[in-house]
């Protein structure tokens, strides 16, 4: 019966122990996910952050509880992969120990300066409520003011000659105290604060004087009592006015720093804060926070109609500025891009693309941008194929479709170059065949030449202006007439021939940079334009200038 | 007076002010690796291909070690790079190891399929690796030299020039403390 009731117990147990230890560490988890600090969400720890990472991070404290380790083991093994940064509560060691007792000492501080106004307030208050009476302080500051008081005999030592040598004590240090403030040692508030309490004194010590028997007041009487001139109570008065004065300024201060500083959080907080438009999206959305939100479609269509009027170094702020508050726009990445394609940097325009297309797989301009890099820049015809194709589904029927179709057309099946680059590149008569002529300049315009200033040559298909040139040749610092001459060489897009109808245009630019525009180029284009690759004595006067 | 009292104010606000502009300076999300100099953590992932492949047998090869996902846009910038260095190494003693994760197996693969990324990729799961590498923003990369130990951590984007460097100098086990920084995305 007890080997049945052991052998059911064995069987059982470690079931039964199983059922119990599963809470305990769940709780144990929960505690110690409790103790890390989630590297997704920043503020939360891995037991309230809801984020993959976090359910992962989970997932092994609970393994490596279960598999026997320590709370401090498992906090350890994380420490070792992600520092202390890990740990939301800080170690008790190290700078870690400063982070644990600097709030306390800050505390402290804190209350040990609070307790000290509040100490110095109430003193004052008491002082002011201890104070004799109008009448009273009247008699206590024209006795301090008298110039000649009675002096006890030096061997006197009766209670009337103690009391008037510590009269004289106090008048000595009402007089120190005023030289200090005079001097600068006190401010106004100790000032006031030191004088009402040696006043205070002097009053209680008039009070004992009066006391005395009469016979000993008789001397008293006798002392010489100087007229009470108005000029003795003007001090007081004044100063007493300056301190309501600067006290009045004091509370309009802070009272208006107080409604300012109301206002301008309110101001701002109503502008940071926006509806959240996504899952992903904040509720925050202004320069405070720097994600301007509403902000960004203007920056957007800002930088758009830069791109349309081809003043590029506009268009890149804008962009830049839109990317800064949302590094995902694809729309700017994509704009992005194909400025960079103009500025023949093929990679850097690729990985803009891809940025774009990582958000937006199906983004109609990324794709197509991509896609003409990879074929005319990287001639990568197996990569450019599939994206045209992707875009050729998504585009609807008309002129554009039409183009994707015409340039799919010229990309071979095939890795190898293109069937319209194959056909050009072979031919060396016409790689070898060039646009030249002399450039000058107008003489009206000669005392316009920037000595700093670049010349770009450009060439660029009939019949459109938009998109890159075909070729640019750009001269530092040139001296004029400068005979040139345009070829393959010069061309933007790697494997696109230098050929067709071509439109020659020159431009002396101030700064050099391609792509800003600044007032004071230069600017002048072939007067018999278009032109055809072997054309000579095409000369061309720089006779305008850009405003 | 005036002056004792200017001083004091002072060094009360001044150290304020210095750590309000140290806060709004750094980069809150940014993860300093205690990793580099250290020991690689061992692991064993399942290759895409479908075979297993474990950093222990890879000692005596400088391996680049690269973190990625097919939602990260840093990583699509990135992906053409790894391929082309990767492509001019792939002879010498060196692998390439990418780890997908916080991904679908669909959505990696035709990542892998479109940048054509010929150099072994796995993908991790259970988060395992990742944490073990300390990783919280991707792409990020990862520097091993011949004696298993990380020269270089790179969190960001990195480009083709770089990673070649980088390998040449874990090959020589040259060990760069200074993290690399490029273009990021959080784990999510």
């Amino acid at each position: 019966m007890l080997r049945r009731a052991l052998l059911l117990a064995i069987v059982f147990l470690p079931g039964l122990a199983a059922g119990v230890a599963a809470p305990d560490l769940e709780d144990q988890t929960r505690a110690l996910a409790a103790e890390l600090r989630c590297v997704v969400c920043q503020n939360l720890s891995v037991a309230d952050s809801p984020s993959e990472m976090a359910q992962q991070m989970r997932a092994i404290v609970r393994e490596q509880l279960q598999a026997g380790k320590t709370p401090e083991q498992v906090k350890d093994f994380f420490v070792s992969k992600y520092g202390e940064w890990v740990l939301l509560k800080p170690k008790t060691s190290g700078i870690g120990l400063l982070l644990w007792f600097l709030p306390y000492v800050a505390l402290t501080f804190g209350v040990i300066t609070a307790l000290w106004f509040v100490r110095r307030w109430v003193r004052r208050k008491t002082l002011a409520e201890q104070s004799p009476a109008a009448g009273g302080m009247e008699r206590v500051r024209s006795e301090i003011a008298r110039e000649h008081m009675e002096q006890p005999d030096s061997e006197d030592t009766s209670p009337r000659a103690e009391l008037l040598r510590e009269r004289e004590r106090l008048r000595a240090e009402l007089r120190e105290l005023e030289f200090d403030f005079q001097s600068g040692k006190h401010s106004e508030a100790d000032f006031m604060a030191l004088r009402s309490e040696i006043e205070n004194k002097f009053g209680a010590l008039i009070e004992r004087l009066d006391r005395l028997p009469a016979e000993t007041r008789a001397h008293a009487a006798r002392e010489k009592r100087p007229a009470h001139t108005p000029a003795n109570k003007t001090p007081a008065k004044t100063s007493n006015d300056t301190r309501r004065r600067f006290r009045r300024w004091q509370l309009a201060a802070g009272g208006s720093f107080l409604l300012l500083f109301g206002l301008a959080l309110g101001v701002f907080l109503m502008q940071s804060l926006r509806p959240r438009m996504s899952e992903q999206d904040t509720i925050t959305g202004d320069f405070m926070t720097g994600t301007r939100g509403a902000a960004t479609a203007g920056l957007l269509q800002e930088g758009k109609q830069a791109f349309a009027k081809q003043d590029f170094a506009k268009a890149i702020e804008a962009f830049k500025l839109v990317l800064a508050q949302e590094p995902n726009q694809p729309e700017a990445h994509a704009y992005m891009g194909f400025i960079l394609v103009q500025a023949g940097h093929g990679d850097g325009a690729l990985m803009a693309f891809e940025k774009a297309l990582a958000v937006a797989p199906n983004f109609p301009m990324a794709l197509w941008g991509k896609g003409m890099v990879l074929y005319r820049d990287k001639q990568d015809y197996a990569g450019a194929r599939p994206v045209l194709e992707k875009l050729l589904q998504l585009m609807p029927p008309g002129e554009e479709r039409n183009e994707i179709t015409k340039v799919l057309a010229e990309i071979p099946t095939s890795g190898g170059p293109s069937q319209k680059a194959a056909a050009v590149a072979p031919t060396a008569a016409n790689s070898g065949q060039t646009i030249s002529g002399k450039i000058t300049v107008d003489a009206k315009l000669k005392g316009k030449i920037d000595a700093q200033a670049a010349l770009f040559i450009i060439a660029r298909p009939a019949g459109g202006t938009a998109g890159p040139p075909l070729a640019v040749k750009k001269i530092d610092r040139p001296s004029f007439p400068l005979s040139y001459s345009l070829g393959q060489e010069n061309v933007m897009m790697q494997g696109t021939p230098f050929a067709g109808p071509i439109n020659i245009t020159v431009r002396l630019d101030k700064d050099g940079n391609a792509v800003t525009r600044e007032a004071g180029n230069l600017l002048g284009d072939y007067k018999k334009n278009p032109v055809t690759v072997g054309s000579q004595n095409v000369d061309i006067t720089l006779d305008q200038l850009a405003q | 007076m005036p002056w004792r009292r200017l001083i004091i104010t002072a060094s009360i606000i001044a150290p304020l002010l210095a750590l309000f502009a140290y806060g709004f300076m750094r980069d809150a999300r940014y993860i300093h690796s205690p990793l580099i100099a250290k020991p690689a953590a061992p692991f064993a992932i399942t290759l895409f291909d479908g075979t297993t492949l474990n950093l222990e047998n890879l000692k005596g090869k400088a391996v680049f070690l690269n973190f990625w996902a097919s939602w990260c846009p840093p990583c699509r910038a990135e992906a053409r790079d790894l391929e082309s260095a990767w492509r001019k190494v792939k002879d010498q003693n060196v692998v390439y190891i990418g780890v997908a994760l916080q991904d679908t197996e669909e959505n990696a693969r035709a990542f892998l399929k479109e940048f054509d990324i010929t150099y072994p990729n796995g993908r991790d799961e259970s988060g395992r690796i990742s944490v073990d590498y300390g990783v919280w923003g991707i792409p990020e990369s990862f520097f091993i030299d011949s004696q298993g130990r990380i020269t270089y951590k790179h969190t960001g984007g990195i480009r083709a020039a770089l990673v070649e460097t980088k390998l040449a100098e874990a090959i020589k086990g040259i060990v760069t403390a200074q993290e690399g920084k490029g273009e990021y995305q959080q784990v999510r």
